[in-house]
C-alpha cells in the first residue's frame, strides 16, 4: 500500500469552501450535474461557477432546468448534452436556455433521457459504444449520427449503438457526506450514481458532515465511496431554490422571483442565495 | 365542481381511465395531469395497479399532492426507491405496460414532437427535447399522452420533428379521447357538450369518427377522488385549460 497523507487508515481530509471547489472547474470544462429539474441540484456551486465568471462550459444532465437557464442567463455556458430541459414545478419552458438555443448562443445536443444514460453507462462500463434501447423511428439518431448495430448473436434486431460521454466533472449534491468524501443521499438518486461512474473527477456538496463511524455503520446507504471523490464542500440549504429531501422543499417564491424578473442581471438573485452568508463568514 | 366535464377534469379523468388492473403504470416530469390522474386512479378505482414515478416512488403514500410532478413527495411511504435508471431498463425490456408521456405536436399515426416549433436547426421555439418519449414509446406497452389544447397547431397531419415513434395508444385532449387502431389515431369519444364536427374541425389530421360517442360523464367516485386532490382549484387555475 502506497503511503497516504494523513493517518494510516485514510487519506487526508477533502473538505473544502464553494469558492476552493469552484475553483476547481477550468473554463471549458464539461460538468455532469446530479439531480432533477428542481431537485437536489447542486445549485450553489452552479452560483458560484457565474460568481467566479466561467466561461464556456458544457452542462450535462438528462433533466436540467434552473442549472442550465441560470448558466444560459449568465452567459456562462457554451454547449450542452441534455434530454428534457424546463423549469417544472408551474414554471414552464426555461426562458434563458430557450433564448440560448433559438439565438444559437449555446451548441445543443438533444438526447433522450435514457441514450444520454446509455452515453455515461459507456463511459461508467470503459466500452467504446452502449447499445439503448428504444429510439426506434426517432429523428434524434440521424441528428446525432449515432449508428445503429444488428445483433451479432442473430436476432436480426437492430440496436441503436450510444457514444461515451466522460465529463470533465460530476457534482453532486448530497445529504452527507464525510471528511473523505463519501456521499449519502437521501430518496431517490436520479442519475447521480451512473455519472459519477462515468466522470473524470467527482466534487460534492453537502447538507452536512457525519463522522465516518456513521458510514461504517450502514455503508448501504453511500452512493459514491470517498475514494472515487476528490473534493467536498459542506454547503447546508444549497440546492435552493429547489428541495433537497426530507430537508426541504422546493422555494416557490424565490424561484417565481428568479422567473419574474426579465432582465439578464442576477445579481438580486445571486444576492438572496442561501450561501451567501456561508461565503461572507469563509 | 361541474355537473360534466371542465376541460381539465375531462383531461385527468379520462387519462385515468387507461389505467387497468395489475399493471405497471408510470408517471414522469412535468406531467401533474398524468400524476393526478394515477392519484385518482388510486382513489376511485376499485383494483390495484403499481404505480411507478419519476421521483423513484412505487406504490408510494404522498402525504401531499406536489405542484412538481417529480417531488420527492412523491416518493414517500414508498416500498422502494425505484430510480430513473431502472424504470427506463424495466421499460425497454417491455415490462412498462402503461406510460404517460408528453407532446407538444401530435400526428394522424400517434408520434411525438417535443423538440422543436419549425426547423430544428433554426426553431420557431425551442422545446423541453428528448426526454422520455424517444426511448419509452416504443418500447412501453402502451403510452398515452395528453394536451391541453386541441386544434390543428396541436393534432397536425405533419411533426416539424419526430422526437418520438411507436406505441402510442391514446390521446386525451380537453374535448376529444383518441386510441390507435390499426396504426392510425382513432376518435374513441368526445367532450358531451361539444359536437363531432367540431372535433374533427379541430383536428389536423383525418379522423374516422364513425364509431366514436359521447364521452360518458365522470363517476361520483372519480368526481370526489378529483374534489380530493385538487380541492382549491389550483391544478386546475395552472392548467388552464380551455374547451375552446
Amino acid at each position: 500500500m502506497q503511503p497516504q497523507p494523513g493517518s494510516r487508515d485514510a487519506p487526508g481530509d477533502k473538505i473544502k469552501s464553494l469558492a476552493e471547489l469552484a475553483s476547481m472547474i477550468p473554463d471549458g470544462s464539461s460538468v455532469a450535474l446530479g439531480g432533477s429539474f428542481l431537485h437536489r441540484g447542486p445549485f450553489a456551486l452552479v452560483r458560484e461557477l457565474i460568481r467566479q465568471g466561467r466561461r464556456d462550459l458544457e452542462l450535462i444532465k438528462q433533466s436540467p432546468g434552473y442549472d442550465i437557464d441560470i448558466l444560459c442567463r449568465a452567459g456562462a455556458l457554451r454547449r450542452t448534452r441534455a434530454g428534457i430541459v424546463a423549469m417544472e414545478g408551474n414554471f414552464g419552458l426555461a426562458r434563458w436556455y430557450r433564448k440560448a438555443v433559438e439565438e444559437k448562443e449555446i451548441e445543443l445536443e438533444e438526447h433522450a433521457c435514457a441514450s444520454l444514460t446509455a452515453g455515461l453507462r459507456a463511459a461508467a462500463f470503459g466500452v467504446p459504444f452502449q447499445p439503448c434501447g428504444g429510439l426506434h423511428g426517432s429523428a434524434l439518431p440521424e441528428l446525432n449520427g449515432w449508428k445503429w448495430g444488428e445483433d451479432p448473436y442473430g436476432s436480426g434486431e437492430k440496436v441503436c449503438l450510444i457514444p461515451p460521454i466522460t465529463p470533465d466533472f460530476t457534482v453532486i449534491h448530497a445529504n452527507a457526506v464525510s471528511e473523505l468524501g463519501d456521499v449519502r443521499v437521501l430518496g431517490t438518486f436520479h442519475w447521480d450514481r451512473i455519472m459519477s461512474r462515468a466522470a473524470r473527477r467527482v466534487l460534492v456538496i453537502a447538507e452536512k458532515l457525519l463522522p465516518i463511524e456513521e458510514f461504517r455503520k450502514q455503508p448501504e446507504l453511500t452512493l459514491v465511496p470517498h475514494f472515487m471523490v476528490e473534493a467536498v464542500s459542506v454547503v447546508p440549504g444549497g440546492a435552493w431554490p429547489g428541495s433537497c429531501w426530507p430537508l426541504y422543499e422546493i422555494d416557490y417564491p424565490a424561484v417565481r422571483a428568479y422567473v419574474d424578473e426579465r432582465d439578464r442581471d442576477l445579481s438580486r438573485h445571486l444576492e438572496a442565495a442561501v450561501e451567501r452568508e456561508a461565503r461572507a463568514d469563509a | 365542481m361541474p355537473e360534466t366535464w371542465s376541460g381539465f377534469s375531462y383531461i385527468v379523468t379520462n387519462l385515468a381511465r387507461f389505467i387497468r388492473p395489475n399493471e405497471v403504470t408510470f408517471s414522469g416530469v412535468n406531467s401533474s395531469m398524468p400524476m393526478l390522474a394515477c392519484m385518482l386512479a388510486k382513489k376511485s378505482y376499485d383494483f390495484y395497479f403499481t404505480y411507478i414515478n419519476v421521483a423513484g416512488g412505487v406504490d408510494p403514500k404522498p402525504t401531499s399532492v406536489p405542484l412538481s410532478s417529480s417531488d420527492p413527495v412523491l416518493a414517500a411511504g414508498s416500498t422502494a426507491i425505484f430510480a430513473n435508471e431502472d424504470f427506463y431498463d424495466l421499460c425497454t425490456r417491455g415490462r412498462m405496460d402503461l406510460c404517460f408521456l408528453g407532446a407538444a405536436q401530435i400526428d394522424g399515426a400517434g408520434q411525438t414532437n417535443v423538440s422543436a416549433i419549425g426547423d430544428w436547426h433554426n426553431p420557431k421555439v425551442r422545446l423541453p427535447g428528448g426526454g422520455g418519449g424517444a426511448v419509452m414509446l416504443p418500447t412501453a406497452r402502451r403510452s398515452c399522452t395528453w394536451r391541453t389544447e386541441h386544434s390543428p397547431r396541436v393534432l397536425v397531419d405533419r411533426l416539424d420533428f419526430v422526437t418520438a415513434s411507436g406505441g402510442m395508444h391514446g390521446v386525451v385532449t380537453p374535448i376529444a379521447v383518441f386510441i390507435k387502431r390499426e396504426g392510425r389515431l382513432t376518435l374513441q369519444s368526445w367532450h358531451p357538450e361539444k359536437s363531432l364536427d367540431e372535433v374533427i374541425a379541430r383536428t389536423g389530421f383525418a379522423i374516422d369518427g364513425t364509431d366514436a360517442s359521447p364521452t360518458p360523464g365522470p363517476t361520483d367516485e372519480e368526481r370526489a377522488a378529483l374534489q380530493a386532490l385538487d380541492p382549491d382549484g389550483e391544478f386546475e387555475r395552472d392548467a388552464d385549460v380551455s374547451l375552446g
